[in-house]
């Protein structure tokens, strides 16, 4: 019964998904079914979830539950005549054979990872208690639970994406089911391998250098074992899949006239501040590089519209804020000039701290110092609007995230740092991995020829698929 | 073929093929140990509570007799939980029972010491469902509730109404 719940409630999250991506992509793109599973996965949960929450204001119970999955399924019949075209590959080599079993192996450890642990405090009392709450309430978040005091522990101003896909499972399924709503996390993973593995290909033009790239993610420790990883139902490795493939989208967006990226960069843009309130930071900074990519390659003014979709949903859930008088988080105090110059003592040790973290073999263990070696080497690239896209996605949310506590309200702001700083970074080390990536497969200027492997799937290519070797003109 | 392998072109391989090689040797044991810590447990609805409850009482399947006896007190009335300031496990214990509690309101009272005698005197018994205590002890006075484990103790004041 448990197998067939999660089978219909993952179906329709993957319609919905390949739904919404058959829309944005139009044809115009092909893309590889690594590519097209990930982004199935991640539009399909933000929908799912933000059909949820709107729906829920009109119907609950079954009827929810109904009007929900007929949209899930309408758009996956869209999606399946749309279909988007597939991008075959060539005949794999050995070692790209080799680096797929590697991955799936490490998949399959992931998922083996998320059943043997439980759920992780902030798995628990962050964002499964609202699936549990909503569920018991046909699938509504009571009011009430947004003023409780004695809940405020659990955060209830936090965006809803992860748990009302939780939700989204439990409605399936017929029960709150603790050990099930883990199934979710896994699934991210895949998503964020998946894209490391496409963009990685995508901008290295080389298969299995993607696939390298996806099968080191598994060996960054606090992506696989440590607290918070991905298999903990946290919120933080989702929102790092998701602003993965909004910078990875935006870097292929950066070459002229590629609009079937840029679409999908709004799209994955649009719901990262719906996973979590940090991905209000990470939305800013995406979106600024946005208004670089749409200046820089003098895109149509009405690029500017891809910014709306995220305002809409940022500013429909602070209203939905203050109408339930949802109590405030109160880690951080007033975000002031005065505060700001009373706490700049904090600077040199919150630094000092960030460097500590960076060097945490146990927590990250090599993965900042290569991704340092491949700044090194990014550095004299910063003429390609993509490789700036990259640089800003990767370091203004760390120096951001550095700056928000300044403004801690912990009475030992260090230990807020200790608590959180590595789930921080994880939402921006699979950025890492790009920049890694474009450091190993540099190339002198001076041989562009070198460069031409029209099989391969590129940045450049999907711009249009007519003129498949567009780049080479 | 020669051409092609330049100086500058060893050295970048040589380079990148030391980096992944030096950070698998350094995730390898961590992630190693972090996969074989613990065995694969049986999974229920409630496992993660159960598991926070065992850690922190001893308790085993622990959420479920929660849940019922919650269940057994009016709905309309809160029920407070009190906590130990400082300690960890006490205020842990105290989140989890809150969240078992739906949907009860809660209130976390958080208490110097070990004794809330002071802060249950004050507790008019007509506006309360239940009391919670979180590795506190509970006063001669009020009656005896239900024991979880060691450290967890519910007490129902009025029945379902």
């Amino acid at each position: 019964m448990n197998a067939l719940g999660l089978f219909g409630a993952f179906g329709t999250l993957f319609a919905a998904g390949y739904g919404l991506l058959a829309l944005l992509v139009c044809r115009s793109l092909r893309l590889s079914l690594t590519e097209q599973i990930a982004f199935s996965w991640l539009f399909g949960t933000g929908a799912v979830s933000l059909l949820l929450w709107v729906f829920g204001f009109l119907a609950d119970g079954l009827l929810l539950q109904g009007i929900v999955s007929v949209v899930c399924i309408s758009l996956g019949v869209v999606g399946w005549k749309l279909k988007t075209p597939l991008h075959i590959c060539s005949k794999p080599r050995w070692f790209e054979v080799v680096l797929t079993a590697v991955i799936t192996v490490e998949i399959a450890i992931v998922f083996y990872l998320s059943f043997v642990h439980t759920l992780g405090w902030d798995g628990l009392l962050n964002w499964e208690i609202k699936a549990r709450y909503a569920f018991a309430n046909g699938g509504v978040l009571p009011a009430a639970y947004f003023s409780d005091t004695g809940r405020a522990f659990s955060h209830p101003e936090y965006p809803l994406a992860v748990p009302f896909n939780e939700l989204w499972l439990y409605l399936w399924l017929g029960e709150s089911n603790q050990f099930c709503a883990k199934t979710i996390f896994p699934t991210f993973y895949v998503a964020g391998t998946f894209l490391v593995a496409a963009f990685t290909a995508r901008l290295s033009r080389r298969t299995w250098l993607g696939l390298l790239m996806a099968a080191l993610l598994f060996f960054v420790p606090q992506i696989t074992v440590e607290v918070g990883c991905a298999s903990a139902g946290y919120a933080d490795f989702p929102l790092s899949a998701f602003y993965l493939a909004a910078a990875g989208c935006l870097f292929c967006a950066s070459k002229q006239g590629n609009d079937v990226f840029f679409r999908l960069y709004a799209a994955s843009l649009a719901l990262l501040p719906w996973v979590k309130r940090d991905g209000l930071i990470l939305w800013t900074v995406a979106a600024a590089c946005g208004v670089f990519v749409i200046l820089r390659t003098r895109k149509s003014p009405l690029s500017f519209f891809a910014f709306l979709p995220g305002i809409v949903i940022i500013c429909g859930w602070r209203l939905y804020l203050t109408a339930t008088h949802a109590l405030q988080a109160v880690d951080f105090l007033p975000f002031n000039l005065e505060t700001l110059r009373t706490h700049l003592n904090r600077a040199l040790p919150l630094l000092s701290a960030l460097v500590a973290e960076f060097c945490s073999l146990p927590t990250w263990s090599l993965f900042w110092f290569i991704v340092a070696v491949a700044l090194l080497y990014a550095l004299p690239r910063m003429r390609d609007p993509g490789v700036v896209v990259l640089l800003v996605a990767l370091v203004a949310p760390i120096v951001l995230y550095l700056s928000l506590y300044l403004f801690s309200s912990w009475p030992n702001y260090l230990d807020h740092v200790g608590l959180s700083i590595s789930r921080l970074l994880m939402q921006v080390a699979p950025i890492g991995f790009l920049l890694i990536v474009l450091a190993i497969s540099r190339r002198p200027e001076k041989h562009p020829q070198r460069v031409q492997m029209p099989n391969r799937a590129t940045c450049a290519i999907a711009c249009s698929e007519r003129t498949a070797v567009v780049e080479l003109a | 073929m020669t051409s092609n392998w330049s100086c500058g072109r060893i050295a970048h391989l040589l380079l990148w093929c030391s980096l992944v090689v030096a950070l698998l040797t350094v995730s390898i044991p961590k992630i190693y140990s972090g996969a074989t810590e613990y065995p694969l447990r049986p999974g229920g609805a409630l496992h993660t509570t159960d598991s926070y409850l065992k850690f922190a009482t001893g308790a085993e399947g622990a959420s479920k007799n929660l849940i019922s006896m919650f269940d057994s007190m009016p709905v309309s009335k809160p029920i407070v939980i009190f906590i130990r300031k400082g300690d960890a496990f006490s205020s842990g214990l105290g989140m989890t029972t809150a969240y078992l509690a739906s949907p009860h309101a809660v209130r976390l009272c958080e208490i110097d010491g070990t004794h809330p005698d002071n802060e249950l005197s004050l507790i008019n018994p007509d506006k309360v469902a239940g009391v919670v205590l979180c590795r506190l002890t509970r006063p001669a006075w009020l009656p005896a509730g239900k024991v979880f484990g060691s450290g967890l103790e519910i007490v129902s004041i009025g029945g379902k109404g």
